[in-house]
């Protein structure tokens, strides 16, 4: 090879190399604070550095799509106490009363000891005694629970609140208890609580305005064998 | 001495831009969600952008673990597995039981405007050392007959911190 020729190729390497050296030092890598979020998956990083390892392993998950995980009948969960199978028949006021399928219907209530379920933070709980059907043909939704206990300045309670099936709100309502003689409540006795200081129907706040009892379900059964709730709730769809 | 015990707390943020499958999952059916959830804070429809409610009804701070309840299904497909945070050898390997889900912000009649947020938290881990910009860290104890402890490279990076430190076993 003629001599020039050599020597620029040499000048050639050795511009080049430092350039090399430098693209992995240490100050591209510090992260910084104007970073665009590049929230493409499993294969990339969020990074504003140079030489962040991207993860190159099989992609995935490849998921299906999952109803949400409220969808559920049975919504105990880990909470315990008496059994409770609820019945909720729901009726279009708009349509003569006729059955009303195909409406979502999300029901949520307290635990034996008058605790709602918060924050989902861990994979095994979802929310506790939070649940949501779909009327059938029949506009009824069934869901398996616990006896609700009671808290402070409430009556026992069940929340609902009932969607049409695409997602507007018809109705939010609670679902109101019997508390004369013989009644489930008096039979449960607030669990392990009792019911001193409890709020009666008459004197709850929400309830205490309807004096119908529209709001106040059908209640059946025993401590020993469970209980049965029925309601029908009419909304206009 | 004894290397310290942490916790890191990776925050995976998701918007209408995402690609991925399991991203545009999360994205739209926390979206779909929060539309159902949102009602019962806003019966009269008057507010739209996600944080114009928050600001006029307090109580939907609620909606960050009531929408997030929602997603749960999606969340156990990483089969506790952190999701894009690799280790120097291109591997992800951090495992994560407890999450926060966050809602950043949204509007109620525009999905493009839906923004979410993840919290993974970590399995306790051993920290090493720092040999910047990496953590050396171990998910393991050393190895009982031979002493050995594996160990991963962990480069800092935006969105991944240290959450919590433990104290040392006595």
């Amino acid at each position: 090879m003629e001599r020039k020729h050599f020597l620029k190729s040499l000048f050639a390497g050795a511009i080049t190399a430092p350039a090399l050296l430098t693209a992995c030092g240490k100050d591209d890598v510090t992260p910084s604070s104007t970073t665009t979020t590049t929230t493409t998956g499993g294969t990339t990083t969020t990074s504003s550095g140079s030489c962040t390892v991207i993860p190159t392993e099989t992609e995935g998950p490849y998921p299906t799509h999952t109803p949400s995980s409220y969808v559920r009948s049975d919504i105990r969960e880990d909470r315990t106490g008496y059994a409770l199978t609820i019945k909720i028949n729901v009726t279009n006021t708009a349509a003569n009363c006729a059955a009303l399928s195909g409406a979502l219907v999300d029901i949520w209530h307290c635990d034996k000891d008058g605790n709602y379920s918060e924050y989902a933070s861990g994979l095994t709980n979802v929310h506790f005694l939070r649940g949501r059907q779909t009327t059938d043909t029949n506009g009824q939704v069934t869901f398996t629970s616990i006896f609700p206990g009671w808290y402070q300045g409430r009556a026992t309670h069940i929340h609902v609140h009932i969607f049409t099936s695409s997602g507007t709100s018809l109705k939010i309502a609670q679902i109101a208890f019997p508390e004369g003689t013989g009644s489930a409540v008096l039979a449960v006795n607030g669990y392990s609580k009792g019911l001193t200081g409890y709020t009666y129907y008459t004197k709850d706040n929400i309830f205490n305005d309807d004096s119908t009892g529209s709001e106040i379900a059908t209640v059946t059964g025993t401590t020993t064998d469970g209980f049965v709730l029925t309601i029908t709730l009419p909304v206009a769809a | 001495m004894q290397p310290r015990r942490i916790i890191l707390c990776y925050r995976k943020l998701l918007d209408a831009q995402a690609v991925h499958p399991w991203d545009k999952l999360v994205v739209s059916d926390s979206y779909r969600e929060l539309r159902l959830q949102a009602q019962y804070f806003n019966p009269q429809n008057q507010y739209r952008t996600f944080g114009e409610l928050l600001y006029h009804v307090p109580a939907a701070e609620r909606l960050h673990g009531l929408v997030g309840g929602a997603v749960v299904g999606y969340l156990r497909q990483l089969n506790g597995l952190v999701p894009d945070v690799a280790d120097n050898l291109g591997r992800r390997f951090l495992k994560f039981e407890n999450f926060r889900f966050e809602l950043i912000n949204s509007d109620l009649h525009d999905p493009s405007q839906h923004r979410v947020a993840i919290n993974f938290f970590t399995e306790p881990l051993f920290w090493h050392e720092s040999i910047p910009p990496f953590l050396l860290v171990s998910t393991t104890e050393p190895e009982a007959t031979s002493g050995e402890q594996l160990t991963h490279l962990l480069q800092l990076q935006p969105f991944l911190s240290i959450h919590a430190l433990l104290p040392s076993a006595p």
